[in-house]
């Protein structure tokens, strides 16, 4: 066989196998074990210190696009708030989709518990401008959002009265894809010294990195992985999260599951490069004869 | 307001009364007064306390009467921040708590005014850099004015631009410009309009097709300007047509469908991908390279770097995408402010080696001083 | 004053934010979010612009009959029929109709886009990490062990030692690059920006150096 051909392999072959890949674990999930890192542990032990008394505002910073990473990440948080009984406040940021990944979210999650609308939990809707009004609601989270997402006046709901602004909010959770999540690491952290956490895309962890060790941020979920660690450490501390998450309607699109998916993908990859390299190495070889 | 404020007297005397937190306080030396570097929003207090359990907030603007609750906080944090004030008006605080039953309360302080100040003094540092920064450029711009010589390493992107706009007019084919994704507001957008005038000019001279697709209305707006301008300053207004720069969508991955979609179907001979890019960036390089084109990316969004070195012929990495049109352009006058950032490099990267050695050594002095919010 | 105008309006502008970040004056910062309100302002203002040219050329792609123009009727519909029901459905836009197009048509669209990143990453990791020389070598056992790092696979192949690697490679020496560049990026960030501020920099003007 030609040692030229089979290193220059058609690209269509490579999307073929990643898309048999993808498609086995979905059809037929393996169940793989997942280990909770260090980054995942730093959120999950500060909500997990967290009571009525606690507020913590989540901030959904993406669109549909990265829905398959960070719904699931939002899911698990928004549980483990809810059964710890801490106060949670939404927003969104981002301009293209964020409200509605907040209202599907909380819609989801919040139907699973006894929760009040504007005691317990407020969607405050999307404000748009950026840094301007993250900036803001370090001053008065009313009056950046005297309505919440349905139009209804927040000076009327107990949970907007009791928390005015940041010094009233124990963690802010950015649910990000893009740039917002930094503007929350190193301005409003920065700023406002409330503590930051961030849940992103795969592809921008590492650059979350810096910040966490820096101080700036208490955790970190970078994509998939991280939600599933997430989803690990919920199931191993609450018996009723386990039952939730072992509903299969909820098993199916949790990140534990999907997990086996990238799994696949990513050896698929792994088996790629090994095989890439050895035809270098081949071809080399035959080149110096 | 009065009832709700009544409702969270009596669920803060239910609380302290009932809950485990129901010891004994005593407050000492409580203290209101304006927050200092703030724009006239609130009001400090501070108290030392002993003994555990929450206090309640009470606030009126007269100095005997009309007291009522407007926060509660944990008698061991000894400090509040009161936001709801305004500015220019004279507020008296007491605060309460509960002891065996009965409602006590400390005497009364103030009168305590916000006031908007004029400096924020734990920005002094920043301030301090800032000054440095400007007072450098300034410095190495007035130097190269003077006809200092400034020297700048070769660039491989940079340099190659010329190579880039030289195949597409020999095949006889177009360049594609894409700006990134952000808005005017961001500063790699700006530099990537620098270079897209230096290539505007180049594909004026060589008579190539250049197409530039946006995403955002006001780059779209600034890069039609920018390439009308290109075209005139080269001779050849003639030649420009408004179809050169086009808007397609404010949808970050509908506008990569469409350019990827451009690049499949018109198979352009050169790709410059400048800019601020996120999830689109490997799609878009990736289709690049599929269809064979020569490729030139540059960006400061780092995520973005190792999808654009995979995928792309150059890559402008970070700090060498700001430096592109002093380095095209060889004017002194710009050049001299890259020497200025380098300058300030130094200076961080000293300070910041000076940091670790004294943290190592138990002084956080450099830490301290670096911190800012 | 055509060309003096700009840079004034540029340097009180740019001076401006720069200023608030210093003065916390209630004065200067009603001003700087002014400021903000202007730029969402002048940003609406410069859509419509952009909207007038997609579809003034669909328009004329329909008409000149030019490759793929039934594409462009697809293009416009979708457009006017998304934009009214935007527009109905008032300041968030959650007319139901609006609502139901977004989660059934936009929504998956969009993650489809997004899920074809990994079939790119897929080709260009095959591409491009070959042990060519050290650093290359260096760089791909690097990768391999940050993949195997975020999968269950690694930790049982190694019992439990992949995690840990790969998050020592994350933390250490990607943290301690990434601060590099991010330090490096700014610096050329604010100098660009200074320069900006301070007219030295007007390509962007289509005005030329001084």
């Amino acid at each position: 066989m030609d040692i030229q051909k089979l290193l220059y392999i058609d690209r269509r072959i490579i999307y073929l196998l990643v898309a048999i890949g993808a498609l086995i674990p979905i059809i037929r999930p393996i169940g793989l074990p997942v280990v909770p890192t260090a980054p995942v542990k730093g959120l999950f032990n500060k909500i997990d210190t967290l009571g009525p008394d606690d507020a913590v505002m989540i901030s959904f910073d993406y669109g549909p696009s990265s829905e398959p990473e960070l719904n699931p990440m939002a899911a698990a948080i928004l549980r483990h708030l809810f059964i710890r009984k801490v106060r949670v406040l939404v927003v969104a940021i981002f301009p293209l989709g964020g409200v509605s990944m907040a209202i599907q979210q909380l819609e989801r999650v919040s139907q699973e518990f006894d929760l009040q609308y504007g005691v317990d939990y407020v969607n405050l809707g999307y404000k748009d401008g950026g840094q301007a009004p993250m900036k803001a609601m370090g001053v008065s989270i009313h009056d950046v959002f005297p309505a919440d997402v349905d139009g209804r006046p927040t000076d009327e709901m107990s949970l907007i009265q009791q928390v005015v602004n940041y010094d009233d909010i124990d963690v802010v959770i950015s649910l990000a894809t893009g740039v917002i999540g930094e503007w929350w690491a190193n301005l409003i952290n920065a700023q406002f010294g409330v503590d930051v956490a961030v849940g992103c895309t795969a592809v921008s962890a590492p650059k979350y990195y810096a910040y966490l060790r820096s101080g700036q941020m208490i955790g970190l979920l970078g994509g998939l992985k991280g939600a599933s660690e997430y989803e690990k450490l919920l199931i191993d501390r609450y018996p009723e999260a386990r039952e939730l998450y072992g509903k299969p309607e909820e098993a199916k699109k949790s990140a534990i599951t999907g997990m086996d998916v990238q799994s696949i993908v990513h050896v698929i990859i792994i088996a790629f490069i090994i095989f890439g390299n050895t035809m270098y190495f081949a071809l080399r070889r035959s080149q110096r004869r | 307001m009065r009832l709700w404020y009544a409702f969270i007297m009596i669920v803060v005397c239910f609380n302290v009364w009932f809950g485990s937190d129901a010891l004994a306080v005593e407050i000492e030396d409580f203290a209101a007064q304006d927050t200092p570097s703030d724009g006239g929003q609130s009001i400090d207090l501070r108290w030392v306390a002993t003994g555990r359990g929450k206090v309640f907030i009470l606030r009126s603007t007269a100095r005997d009467s009309a007291f009522s609750v407007v926060g509660e906080a944990l008698a061991s944090d000894g400090a509040y921040t009161d936001f709801g004030v305004e500015e220019g008006v004279n507020y008296y605080y007491r605060l309460g708590w509960m002891s065996g039953g009965d409602t006590l309360q400390t005497h009364t302080v103030g009168p305590a005014v916000a006031k908007s100040n004029w400096f924020r003094k734990y920005r002094s540092n920043a301030l301090v850099t800032t000054a440095l920064m400007f007072f450098l450029v300034i410095t190495f711009v007035n130097r190269a004015k003077k006809g200092h010589p400034l020297y700048i390493r070769r660039i491989a992107g940079l340099s190659s631009i010329d190579e880039a706009v030289g195949r597409a007019t020999e095949m006889g084919k177009k360049i594609l410009y894409i700006p990134g994704i952000l808005s005017l507001s961001e500063i790699q957008t700006i530099a990537s309009l620098s270079i897209l005038k230096h290539i505007a000019k180049l594909t004026a001279i060589y008579g190539t097709d250049i197409e530039v697709p946006n995403k955002d209305p006001l780059v779209f707006s600034a890069a039609r300007e920018t390439v009308r301008e290109a075209y005139l300053e080269a001779g050849k207004p003639d030649q420009y047509r408004e179809e050169m720069v086009t808007y397609l969508t404010y949808d970050q991955f509908a506008y990569a469908a469409s350019v990827t979609a451009k690049m499949v179907r018109e198979k352009p001979a050169t790709n410059f991908l400048i800019g601020s890019f996120f999830a689109e960036s490997l799609i878009l390089a990736e289709t690049g390279q599929a269809v064979g084109a020569i490729q030139i990316a540059g960006t400061a969004d780092i995520p973005q770097l190792p999808f654009f070195v995979t995928a792309c012929d150059y890559t402008l990495l970070g700090e060498e995408l700001f430096a592109a049109s002093a380095y095209l352009s060889h004017e002194p006058v710009l050049l001299g402010s890259i020497k200025a950032q380098d300058v300030m490099k130094a200076i961080i990267m000293v300070v910041v080696g000076i940091g670790i050695v004294t943290y190592a050594l138990g002084s956080e002095f450099i830490k301290n001083l670096l911190l800012t919010r | 004053m055509r060309r003096t105008l700009p840079l004034f309006l540029t340097f009180v502008v740019g001076m401006f934010p720069i200023f608030a970040f210093f003065v916390p004056h209630r004065a200067v910062s009603d001003l700087n979010q002014q400021l903000d309100t202007w730029l969402v302002i002048v940003a609406a203002f410069a859509l419509p612009l952009g909207v007038v040219n997609l579809v003034g050329s669909n328009i004329t792609k329909i008409k000149r009959k030019q490759k793929g123009w039934p594409y462009s009727i697809v293009l416009l519909a979708g457009l006017s029929v998304m934009a009214f029901y935007g527009i109905m459905g008032g300041e968030q836009g959650f007319h139901p109709k609006f609502q139901y197009m977004f989660v059934n048509m936009v929504s998956p669209l969009q993650a489809t886009m997004f899920s074809l990143l990994a079939f790119y990453v897929a080709s260009a990791a095959y591409r491009a990490f070959r042990a060519r020389n050290i650093e290359a070598t260096v760089l791909l056992a690097a990768a391999i062990i940050v993949m195997l790092g975020r999968i269950p696979f690694g930790d049982m192949l190694t019992g439990g030692r992949m995690t840990p690697l790969s998050e020592w490679i994350m933390t250490k020496p990607n943290a301690a690059a990434q601060r590099g560049i991010i330090i490096g990026a700014a610096l050329g960030a604010a100098s660009m920006q200074i320069r900006v501020i301070l007219g030295i920099e007007r390509t962007y003007l289509g005005k030329g150096q001084e």
